[in-house]
């Protein structure tokens, strides 16, 4: 064995083939090859195939963990089907879109923006303020409440974007930790000098009517909104001279910037407005459904944005879509809570399952397995 | 006596791209066999099928005349194939020995790194490598982290050494080392097969050749016996044109560059001084050693670093005053008609993840050529790179959608040339514009900066390949530890120039 080391060969040259074995060479066997390139559309077949898997180890999950299977798709139907489930999935979709885009924007830039739910609580926080304070006529303060909550966004997600372009502080932990910050001011605000007088819980006061986003026919105008920023952040990330200066620093910032894109301007500005979209979905829930500022209404949503931003590849029109999805997700999850009591952090472990199933599917789009005889 | 390495009738193929086509090949114990071809001929892909990385569709592979199949490198490596890639296959943050320790196990961990380190030095010392294994491998240089491979492949048991375009990344000094102790492993009964397109290494070292030309083996011949016009030809399937000086005179100075001083980037020297001026109509070659400086020089021209003194001028045509770009951004300097050539052509040339399209139009989007900012007009983008691509040859287009990664080395430069030439700069500065590329493709690039040149660009040529300069630039710099320390108008003396290359302490 020693020689067969050697650094130059000295043994006869039949020795090299001791290890060989010609029997194995019949088998067939699986070859993993990489692949060039693969058409759109099958790539959205892959990750199709993946989505189902995933929800079928949900299911599977589900069923052991007590739900029969005959409820498992009646539930999921009724969230569409049933006008009151359907109901609470519009409601539930706005906010999640909201965050969706959100996150997608962010990523866009390669920033990874893990702070959406303290983005959220400044929303919140700052909308309520408005109210609390009566700012502006009552006409126009759904608009100032919105606009105060994006720009709190904004001033909180400057921190470490700032952070970042300055020191090179590593943003993925910095938004991460002052969600606790955010969260904290939150409930010093809550339990302390915005407690609601008329009742004892950390929660504020009633929102008067005028602070509350009004219903349309069968939907809560916050959809609708929802869908209009998600129409604007899609043109903005596709078609617009800023999106194709994102596009380049995605796939290659050293190289971006050589060719003269205002990297710092461009991330800057697609940050900021991450962090007011998330704080827009605060605003949304705040003004939208609970009509209060409470003190769990963030929870959630900030590891839902970056799930369905990375569902949708970051493209804000299918952000859309798979908010909506994850929406149904969300309804059917308090359905199987109240009946069934299961956990609502199932609903996260589904969300996992499907994402895990989902990055896998991307090892069959750059690889092909070929069963070679 | 079996052939160490037979290779017969290898095909492959990556989607509808037939890489190889009916490739054979056999190699010989104790000969050096140079596998020649263009960027692109399927000369790596063959050797990857021989080192058990690809599996071919189909032929067969004999190692000592025996059939063989391997699942994966590790199968190859037990048949005595070792192959050294041209990037390093090293652990950065792990020491010489670590690594080696690494591709080849040897019981417990202290023990068997006693063990490996011992077999290190016994080898490097046969071989005459001058290497301290127990250093981290990224403190050691190019050179020997390639040691390293070889040492790693030997300790394998290889018998049968490839070595991947192994003197792409050495100087000519370091090269030549190589190859000698190359052709001494070869010499005492190993198998060696060179894979380059330098017909240079393969006249002074090989014994044979095997020329390669569209994923095909077109014929093998006795290294010595063969003319390097005989190779061209084959190689390349017809003669190139190579580019001459056209004796116009230069006009007035576009880039002055006074006592420019920048930090060391990659560990190299840094740039400690640096003082030239080009004038509209010439090419400016700085000629050196790499990792003298020049990283930070063309890093300090194009803005990708502010230097730390000194300072970068130009004057647009027309203007009279000077426009001090000292502490410019890339796109300032863009819009005073500055257009860069980067030298790592993956990390600052292209996105190689987006379009054909996408890259050639990145440099224009901004003066509004392609649209409002509200609308990026990317049907009109692509009757431009249409265009683009059409005048700079960029081959292998099928479509203008297709990523740019997918484009070879050769045309990935074209189509930088396209995007930063088409839009008639008046100042250039290309960096190792050539380096890695075959006959065809450098000739195609030279002809592009000649013909910048003639139309009254500035171009500054930063390059390693001393023919290169020598053959297209008008007047010649030389960079050494940082400094320009000698200038020589063209037609230059190649010994003077060496001499400046080494001598300056």
């Amino acid at each position: 064995m020693r020689e067969r080391n050697a650094a130059v060969p000295s043994l006869p040259v039949a020795d090299v083939l001791s290890v060989g074995d010609g029997r194995r060479l019949s088998l067939p066997r699986f070859v993993l090859e990489v692949r060039l390139d693969m058409p759109a559309w099958k790539q959205a077949v892959a990750i199709g195939c993946s989505i189902v898997v995933g929800m079928l180890i949900s299911a599977v999950i589900l069923i052991v963990a007590g739900v029969p299977a005959s409820d498992l798709i009646s539930e999921l139907a009724s969230s569409i089907f049933d006008a009151q489930s359907f109901h609470a999935v519009l409601v539930q979709a706005a906010p999640l879109i909201l965050v969706g885009i959100a996150a997608s924007l962010g990523f866009r830039a390669r920033f990874w923006n893990l702070g959406l739910e303290g983005q959220m609580v400044w929303g919140g926080i700052a909308a309520t303020a408005v109210s609390i304070y009566h700012v502006g006529p009552e006409s126009l303060r759904l608009p100032v409440m919105a606009l105060a909550a994006i720009v709190a966004g904004m001033f909180w997600v400057a921190i470490p974007a700032f952070l970042k372009l300055r020191f090179s502080v590593n943003e993925i932990i910095a938004t991460l930790l002052l969600n606790y910050v955010a969260t904290y001011v939150l409930y010093d605000l809550l339990y302390g000098a915005w407690k609601d007088p008329s009742d004892a819980y950390p929660h504020s006061a009633q929102y008067a009517g005028a602070e509350r986003l009004p219903d349309i026919g069968f939907i809560n105008s916050a959809l609708p909104l929802a869908v209009v920023f998600a129409l604007v952040v899609w043109w903005l990330a596709e078609f617009s001279r800023f999106g194709f200066y994102l596009k380049f620093i995605y796939a290659n910032t050293a190289m971006a910037r050589l060719v003269g894109v205002p990297i710092r301007n461009v991330v800057l500005t697609a940050v900021l407005i991450s962090g007011g979209l998330a704080a827009l979905g605060g605003f949304v829930i705040s003004t939208g459904s609970t009509g209060r500022l409470t003190q769990g209404f963030f929870e959630g949503y900030g590891f839902s944005g970056v799930l369905i931003a990375f569902l949708a590849r970051n493209n804000a029109a299918s952000a859309a879509v798979v908010a909506a999805l994850v929406a149904m997700l969300f309804v059917t999850g308090q359905t199987f809570q109240i009946f069934y009591q299961i956990p609502f952090s199932m609903v996260q472990m589904i969300q996992a399952i499907i994402v895990m199933c989902v990055a896998a599917s991307e090892f069959f789009i750059r690889h092909r397995l070929r069963l070679q005889r | 006596m079996a052939s160490a390495l037979e290779l017969s009738g290898i095909q492959k193929s990556f989607g509808d791209f037939r890489a190889l086509d009916d490739a054979c090949l056999t190699v010989e114990y104790g000969e050096v066999h140079a596998l020649l071809g263009e960027n692109g001929a399927g000369k790596s892909s063959l050797m990857n099928v021989a080192a058990g990385l690809y599996s071919p569709d189909a032929g067969s592979i004999r190692v000592a005349g025996n059939l063989c199949r391997f699942s994966g490198p590790r199968e190859a490596t037990q048949h005595g194939i070792g192959m050294i890639h041209q990037n390093f296959k090293l652990v950065k943050r792990f020491s010489a020995t670590e690594n080696v320790l690494l591709a080849n196990p040897r019981g417990a961990f202290r023990s068997g790194k006693k063990a490996i380190e011992r077999e290190i030095r016994e080898k490097a010392q046969a071989l005459g490598f001058v290497l301290d294994p127990s250093r981290r491998v990224d403190s050691l240089s190019i050179a020997e982290q390639q040691r390293v491979e070889i040492i790693k492949a030997l300790v394998a048991g290889a018998r049968i050494l490839i070595l991947d375009e192994p003197t792409a990344v050495l100087t000519e000094g370091e090269a030549n080392r190589l190859l000698a102790t190359v052709r001494e492993i070869a010499e005492r009964g190993a198998a060696v097969i060179l894979v380059t397109h330098k017909l240079r290494d393969v006249k002074a070292y090989a014994h044979r050749v095997t020329v390669m030309r569209g994923g095909k083996t077109v014929t093998t011949l006795d290294a010595q016996n063969a003319t390097a016009e005989e190779l061209t030809t084959l190689t390349v399937g017809s003669n190139i044109v190579t580019p001459s000086r056209s004796a116009k005179p230069a006009g007035e100075a576009r880039l002055i560059v006074t006592g420019l001083a920048s930090g060391s980037i990659e560990g190299h020297t840094p740039l400690l001084d640096a003082t030239f001026a080009v004038r509209s109509g010439e090419i400016y070659g700085i000629a050196g050693v790499g990792g003298n400086g020049q990283t930070e020089l063309a890093a300090a021209l194009v803005g990708g670093r502010p230097p730390s003194a000194g300072t970068v001028e130009i004057r647009e045509p027309g203007a009279q005053a000077l426009t001090d770009v000292t502490g410019a951004t890339p796109r300032e300097r863009r819009d005073h008609g500055v257009a860069a050539v980067p030298a790592d052509r993956q990390a600052f040339g292209l996105a190689s993840s987006l379009s054909i399209a996408d890259n050639f139009g990145i440099g224009f989007v901004h003066q509004g050529r392609f649209g409002s900012p509200a609308w990026v007009d990317h049907a009109r983008m692509a009757r431009a790179a249409q265009q683009a691509v059409a005048e700079f040859e960029v081959q292998g287009v099928r479509s203008l959608w297709q990523r740019a990664g997918l484009l070879s080395g050769g045309n990935a430069q074209k189509l930088i040339l396209a995007r930063e030439l088409s839009r008639m700069p008046s100042i250039i500065v290309a960096h190792s514009p050539t380096r890695g590329l075959d006959v065809r493709a450098c000739a195609a690039v030279q002809r592009r900066l000649l013909i910048a040149r003639d139309q009254g660009a500035a171009v500054v040529l930063i390059s390693e390949d001393l023919d290169e300069v020598l053959s297209i630039a008008d007047r010649v710099g030389v960079m050494t530890r940082g400094r320009i320390v000698a200038e020589f108008d063209a037609p230059a003396d190649r010994q003077a120039v060496g001499r400046a290359m080494v001598d300056h302490a």
